[in-house]
Formats: structure tokens, C-alpha cells, sequence
């Protein structure tokens, strides 16, 4: 099966939309759910200044396929080879130099939270219900899940969450720091397409990437390396835009 | 002098001083930076409270100067006066009302403890005018309220309330406007003598806590 049927991808005005488009619960088929060259693909244009990720329909996503998973756990190999997709993608993710907003109505579970945990910004709709059910199932989070989720939710928290195996709703999940902002029931992608608006509309491109670098390296780099790169990152700025105004005053 | 030093009690009272809205200045980076190094010399301080001259603590960089002049090399020696002012031994304290935007803001996250008049407007607008911040902002912006919530306030660049800013991690207190002053010289004069930076969230919950609770 070609893996890119179950994602879609528009351009709505410079803000890149990718759905995860497999009603009714957008179960992502293989953990690599679009692979990383077509994702550069998507991404690489020059004028875009945002991504969000959505569900189609009324889930963000249930996470992964259990029954491909245990078809293909009699071949180590090859699940590690899936899972590494998985892993490649999500990282990709966390590194663009764009933001990527998450977009959670409903369902968010396991890989899906997976997904949602790998953005920049998590935006849930108030009926949002958020898991990592894999312990129901004798599984764990396999996707970065465990890695990830201690650096929202502390260590305690994040063992109870993963060994309970529990859902909770949008407004726990914003005590516990996974969610960064609530929307209205359903309306989590109107939300997040708003923000991305606020965050994006008007600024040159290298205005967004300039300063998406220098947060990341406020956990890449030393505290000395990143500071001296904001400055560069700065002064670069500076200097186009002192340019544009010589240019508009003449 | 675009600052303005004075000690009393023991406590060092450093004003920006640029009226009317005390602009931050190559001029004041350059004083800020001398005054920084004389303190170090300086007998001990119990503390420093920054505050601004008048109605504002401070509007930030002087951006049509900012847009002339900044080389890296300026921006580094900038960066250098905070730098010297986090590494004093000595707590620093700012006290904040009115606005406080950009490199303003920049210098109050590099204090040890920030406290705000609940008239204060806090932000990092630098992306709306196509630059971004640059003294270490969105360093310190992510350490305090994380990577999603520090993306937000500076690519959206809003200025926002300072119960919003406490809710978000970025400043420690919300004070009536009244009591900023006798707050912050409380809170400066209960702070241990041998303060170190590790203990910032106990004297937090052990002396602010308690006077915003009984002033």
C-alpha cells in the first residue's frame, strides 16, 4: 500500500495543513506515516511559514495499528525498521525550523500523542481525550513517547500516565503541560490555524526560521554558543531591515 | 547619564532614566556595562532593585538607532552588561510598572527576581517589526515558560498583562501598583545575606510570598 494515501497536505494562504486521513479514527497504518523525503517535499517551499497537523473527520488520531504491529513482531528486523521511520519522522518534525502546531480534536492516543508531543505547540479542543493506552495491550509507547513525555508532565506524572494507561481530558492535560492552549469543543483546527495566523501573517519568512533557530538552540547548544548565535541571528535581521527602509524612504 | 545609581540602606537602586519612556540606548548599554563592573569592586550590597524613571521601567532598544549601529560586535557588548549583571553575586531585582518591552524585558529576565505592578505590560514585539530579540530573550523565555509557550509570545509579538506573565512562568509577582516600590525594598532587605542563585525559589515561597500576603 502506498503509506502516503492515509496523509493529505494544502497550502492554505503560506500555512501548510497535513491531515491524517483515515476515518473514522486516523489510525496511522505504519509508524512512519509520511515518509521523510516527501515530508521535505511538502515543506521545502520557500514561502512556507507554518505547518499544522490535523485528523480528518473528528479524531486527530488513535495512534497506531495493532494488527501491523503484530503481524510483523515475528520479524524484529523489520518492526525496528518501521519503528525507525516512525522515530526518523518525528524528529524531523521537532527539528523544522517552521512551527508545527498540532491541532487535537477528540481521539489523541499513543502514536497519535506521539505525533502531538514532537510539534512546537499543542493546541486540544476542550472534548479532547489524550493517552498512551499501550499498556492495555501488554505494549509501551514506541515512538519516543516515554522520552518525550517527562520533558511536558515531570517524571511521576509521565510513569503514571504511560503504566495506567488512562485517558485524560484537554483541561488536565494543559495542568499537566502537555497542551499549551484549549480550544472550543471540535474547533481545535480553526484554533490553531488562528494562532498560526497571529504568529506568521506579515512576517518575512526569515524572521520565523531566525528565531525557531535560536529556540532551538536553547536545548541544542550551550548557553554561551546559543547566545552568541542569537546576536548573529539578530544582527542579520537588523541588517535587512535597516535595508528595507532605505529602500522604502527613497 | 541615561542610569541612574543611588544606595540606600544598603541596597542599590539602579533607574532607567531616558524620560519618557527611558529607551534603551547604545549610551545606557555602555553605562550599564561600567556601572556593572564598579559594583563588582564595590563592599557588598545586600541587594540591587532596577526600576525606570517615571511612569514607565522602560520601552526597550532605541530601534532606529538600534537599525544604524547594531554590528555583533555591539550586540555582544550589550549582551555583555547583562551578562555581568546576572553573574553579580549580589540578588537583583526588578521592579516593574508600566511597559516593558523587548530589550527592557530582555534585562528583567536576566534579574534574579522579577516583580510587577499590576498596571504592568510586558512582551518581546521585536518579530513585529521584522527583527526578533536579541540580548538573550528567547533563551531565557524558554527556560521559564518552555518552547511552545515562549513561540507564541515572540512570533506573535503581542504585549500581554502581567497576571498573564505570571501565569506563564515569566515574572514571580503581581502587586496593587501602590506597593511596588515598598514591596520590592522589603523583599531586597528580608533576602539572606549569603543569597545564592540556587535558592532564588525559597526566598520566593519563604519572604515575597508572605509580604504580598500581609501588604
Amino acid at each position: 500500500m502506498n503509506p502516503i494515501d492515509n496523509v493529505t497536505f494544502e497550502v492554505l494562504d503560506e500555512i501548510g495543513v497535513i491531515c491524517l486521513d483515515n476515518p473514522p479514527a486516523n489510525e496511522l497504518v505504519i509508524p512512519g506515516f509520511i515518509p521523510v523525503a516527501i515530508f521535505k517535499e511538502w515543506t521545502d517551499s520557500a514561502s512556507l511559514k507554518g505547518l499544522i497537523i490535523k485528523g480528518a473527520g473528528k479524531n486527530f488520531s488513535a495512534g497506531g495499528n495493532l494488527d501491523v504491529i503484530f503481524k510483523t513482531a515475528d520479524h524484529p528486523d523489520i518492526l525496528q525498521s518501521l519503528m525507525r521511520d516512525g522515530l526518523e519522522l518525528l524528529k524531523f518534525i521537532r527539528r523544522l525550523e517552521i512551527p508545527i502546531v498540532a491541532a487535537i480534536n477528540r481521539v489523541c492516543f499513543g502514536a497519535g500523542l506521539e505525533i502531538a508531543l514532537a510539534c512546537h505547540i499543542r493546541v486540544a479542543s476542550a472534548n479532547a481525550l489524550l493517552a498512551f493506552p499501550e499498556s492495555n495491550q501488554n505494549l509501551m509507547p514506541g515512538m519516543g513517547g516515554t522520552a518525550m513525555l517527562p520533558g511536558f508532565s515531570g517524571f511521576s506524572q509521565s510513569a503514571k500516565m504511560i503504566l495506567g494507561g488512562d485517558m485524560i481530558n484537554a483541561a488536565d492535560a494543559k495542568e499537566l503541560g502537555l497542551v499549551d492552549f484549549i480550544a472550543p469543543k471540535d474547533q481545535a483546527f480553526e484554533y490553531a490555524l488562528t494562532l498560526m495566523q497571529k504568529m506568521t501573517h506579515g512576517r518575512p519568512v526569515k524572521v520565523i526560521t531566525s528565531i525557531m533557530k535560536a529556540l532551538k538552540n536553547s536545548s541544542d547548544l550551550s548557553q554561551d554558543e546559543a547566545m552568541a548565535e542569537e546576536t548573529k541571528l539578530f544582527c542579520s535581521l537588523a541588517l535587512d531591515e535597516a535595508m528595507r527602509r532605505k529602500t522604502s524612504e527613497a | 547619564m541615561t542610569l541612574q545609581w543611588t544606595v540606600e540602606q544598603g541596597i542599590g537602586r539602579l533607574t532607567l532614566h531616558q524620560p519618557p519612556s527611558n529607551t534603551m540606548t547604545m549610551e545606557f548599554f555602555r553605562e550599564l556595562q561600567a556601572l556593572m563592573r564598579e559594583i563588582a569592586l564595590l563592599k557588598p550590597l545586600k541587594a540591587i532593585i532596577i526600576s525606570g524613571s517615571g511612569r514607565h521601567f522602560s520601552s526597550g532598544a532605541d530601534i532606529d538607532e538600534l537599525l544604524v549601529s547594531a554590528d555583533h560586535q555591539t550586540m555582544l557588548e550589550n549582551y555583555r552588561a547583562l551578562v555581568l549583571l546576572e553573574q553579580l553575586t549580589i540578588p537583583v531585582i526588578s521592579a516593574v510598572r508600566g511597559v516593558c518591552l523587548g530589550s527592557a524585558f530582555e534585562l528583567a529576565l536576566f534579574s534574579d527576581f522579577r516583580i510587577c505592578a499590576a498596571d504592568a505590560v510586558l512582551g518581546l514585539p521585536e518579530s513585529t517589526f521584522n527583527l526578533m530579540p536579541g540580548l538573550g530573550g528567547i533563551q531565557r523565555a524558554a527556560a521559564l515558560t518552555g518552547k511552545a509557550a515562549a513561540i507564541g509570545i515572540i512570533l506573535r509579538g503581542d504585549t500581554f498583562p502581567a497576571e498573564d506573565a505570571l501565569r506563564m512562568g515569566l515574572v514571580d509577582a503581581v502587586v496593587p501598583k501602590r506597593n511596588l516600590q515598598m514591596i520590592s525594598m522589603a523583599f531586597a532587605t528580608a533576602l539572606p545575606v549569603n543569597f545564592v542563585k540556587a535558592d532564588r525559589v525559597i526566598c520566593l515561597h519563604k519572604f515575597l510570598k508572605p509580604l504580598h500576603a500581609t501588604i
